[in-house]
């Protein structure tokens, strides 16, 4: 087994007084990926991902903590020992070497044959895609193309884990999907482990077994893509992921009612009683017929329909419920004969109904 | 509309050769005069005296020309050497009184060398260095090291830290770095420097005169003499020689640079 594990890591960047930067930290964070895992580091910019990112390549020092790869600590070894690779932002490829001498780059580190060398660089272009691009230099290639042989060069010398820092975002959006496929597709290939830093929520929901949100220095939440979608364990995680209709509560009695009391509803016995959020899911809310049975297990909201967009396949509607604007998620069908200033009944399953704190 | 650029194009050779190419003409003429006096417009008899003096003479030219190409070499390799560390320690790493690490190191360009070369001449005096060519190596290393320096520094500066760190997380250690991914970004700046050095090198007069106090010849050291009243035809022929003497210098030194990057390109095409 040779799991990741980052053991209470920390670092702590004063203010430079000339760059005005303000002063940064990040908090201890405590991971464990495991081997053959694809983990994603998820977060607004300045969230300091990137930076966690480094400590764990050993760019950066850490103030206090620790890494572990399998049984071995890590901590003090330098990055070139490491036997990580990374992809970053830029392809950063060697403008004076050719593709294939790139790629071969760190397998001519680790001192092996020019013959092998040449012969692994161009079976891993063939798995980038780039099969015959190996003579030329790379101002010869298009962005996305470059980004591929950074992919191979960093998967040649087979390394323990694969660090990403936003390895797409400076492609345009056609190409990161067709990047993206790439990457998921390798992956299942030759299932190294990866650590990939994004701020492209669709991006970490659609390449990762597990994502960790961070904000402000901190690691909030971590776990499967549906997981943490579905039972955000703050509100910050759960404004990080666009989820919309979160609504500021309190929870007593066994009951959660909103700040002004337009919307209540009984919650189980495990919800402990204080302020709150409630999260409705926008697909979650359904028209329901005004002549329908009221289910004991569902919330009932009344409200107007502010507006109604259409989106590729389906449609976005804001209905206004008392105070609270609420987006809702309907398909063609349900949305025939709806209008803009028509009153509509929400129907939701108090299941799908997610609690969760500040 | 190739009508502008072309128009342009003979106004600037034109402004050019009057700016570059004029002066020659006189000192041309001034080198195979023989007697050229006022108000005369051109000379009124042609010889080739001085330039058989300057070329074939027991003027200890040619030895002279060796001896400022030894000293501007050796005083440029010397550069290159201390000028890589000093740039990597100026652009890379956070000095605590950087400022006064660059004053001292582009000092030389400010304060006029003679002022620096008596102070250097003592030193050298009890060191025993006066008379010799280390001396004189050492003493053309003051004027010369600034340009050297700031040359590598903007190509170190233009050279993102990512790179390296890339080289890094690819197993390159420190040497292998430098070696495969900074020099080959600082070769232009090194070789824009070495020219500079190779220049000022070869045209220090002042500076090889005292520390070599004459005994260390240099084409300069031969030339002054008779610039400052000396044989007007002498002192011209012995210019155009200079001023020749530095064009191949730097002709050569460009062409190899770019046969090697030639060499390169068509290595790996090959390879």
């Amino acid at each position: 087994m040779s799991d990741l594990r980052i053991i209470n890591l920390e670092k702590q960047y004063s203010q430079t007084p000339k760059k005005k930067n303000p002063a940064f930290s990040l908090k201890p964070v405590d991971l464990t990926i495991n081997e053959g895992e694809f983990f994603s580091l998820l977060g607004p910019s300045g969230c300091g991902k990137t930076t966690l990112l480094k400590l764990v390549a050993g760019l950066v020092q850490p103030d206090a903590g620790e890494i572990w790869i399998g049984d071995a600590n890590i901590t003090a070894v330098p990055p070139e020992a490491r036997r990580f690779a990374m992809v970053f932002q830029q392809s950063l490829l060697f403008p004076h070497m050719t593709v294939e001498d790139n790629v071969g780059f760190g397998l001519k580190m680790q001192k092996i044959g020019k013959k092998q060398r040449l012969a692994q660089a161009r079976d891993m272009l063939v798995h980038v895609g780039l099969d015959g691009f190996g003579s030329r230099f790379p101002d010869q290639l298009s962005g996305g193309q470059q980004q591929r042989v950074a992919l191979a060069r960093a998967l040649v010398s087979n390394p323990r884990v694969l660090l990403m820092d936003e390895p797409f975002s400076a492609l345009d959006p056609g190409l990161r999907e067709e990047m993206r496929d790439l990457l998921s597709r390798i992956h299942k290939e030759f299932r190294f482990t990866v650590l990939f830093v994004t701020h492209d929520r669709e991006e970490a929901f659609h390449l990762s077994d597990r994502i960790g949100v961070m904000s402000e220095g901190r690691l909030l939440q971590v776990g499967k893509a549906k997981d943490i979608y579905e039972q955000p364990e703050s509100k910050k995680v759960a404004r990080f992921l666009g989820l919309k209709n979160i609504i500021e509560g309190n929870v007593a009695n066994g009951r959660f009612a909103s700040m002004d009391q337009a919307i209540e509803f009984p919650v189980g016995e495990s919800i402990k009683s204080g302020a709150s959020y409630m999260v409705l899911r926008p697909e979650m809310l359904k028209a329901a017929h005004r002549h329908d049975l009221q289910s004991p297990d569902s919330l009932y909201l009344r409200g107007t329909i502010q507006q109604l967009r259409f989106n590729h396949g389906f449609y976005t509607a804001t209905v206004q419920v008392e105070g609270h604007q609420l987006e809702s998620h309907f398909s063609n069908q349900e949305a025939e004969g709806m209008a803009v200033g028509q009153e509509i009944l929400l129907v939701v399953e108090l299941d799908a109904i997610h609690l969760t704190s500040e | 509309m190739n009508k502008k650029p072309f128009l342009l194009k003979t106004t600037l050779f034109i402004l050019l050769f009057i700016i570059i190419g004029l002066p020659f003409i006189p000192l041309v003429l001034s080198s195979l005069s023989f007697g050229w006096q006022w108000p005369h417009i051109l000379p009124e008899s042609f010889s080739f005296r001085a330039w058989e003096y300057v070329l074939f003479g027991s003027s200890g030219t040619w030895q002279a020309v060796w001896m400022s190409l030894l000293i501007a070499f050796t005083v440029t390799a010397v550069n290159i050497l201390l000028a890589i560390p000093a740039a990597i320690a100026l652009v890379r790493h956070q000095l605590r009184a950087k400022w006064l690490w660059e004053a001292i190191l582009f000092a030389p360009i400010v304060i006029p060398p003679f002022v620096a070369v008596m102070g250097i001449h003592l030193t050298f005096l009890r060191l025993g260095l006066t008379e010799t060519i280390w001396g004189v190596v050492l003493a053309h290393i003051s004027p010369t090291l600034p340009y050297v320096v700031r040359a590598i520094i903007i190509s170190y500066s233009t050279l993102s830290v990512d790179w390296e760190n890339q080289a890094r997380m690819l197993g390159a250690g420190p040497v292998s770095r430098f070696y495969y991914v900074v020099l080959p970004h600082l070769l232009p700046g090194i070789a824009a420097g070495a020219s500079l050095s190779v220049l000022i090198s070869l045209s220090q007069y002042l500076i090889t005169f005292i520390i070599g106090s004459g005994q260390v010849v240099t084409l300069p050291i031969l030339l002054f003499p008779f610039i400052s009243g000396g044989d007007p035809a002498v002192a011209s022929a012995y210019s155009l020689l200079f001023a020749g003497i530095a064009i191949v210098t730097l002709t050569v030194m460009d062409t190899a640079l770019k046969k090697y990057y030639q060499n390169k390109k068509t290595a790996i095409e090959k390879g």
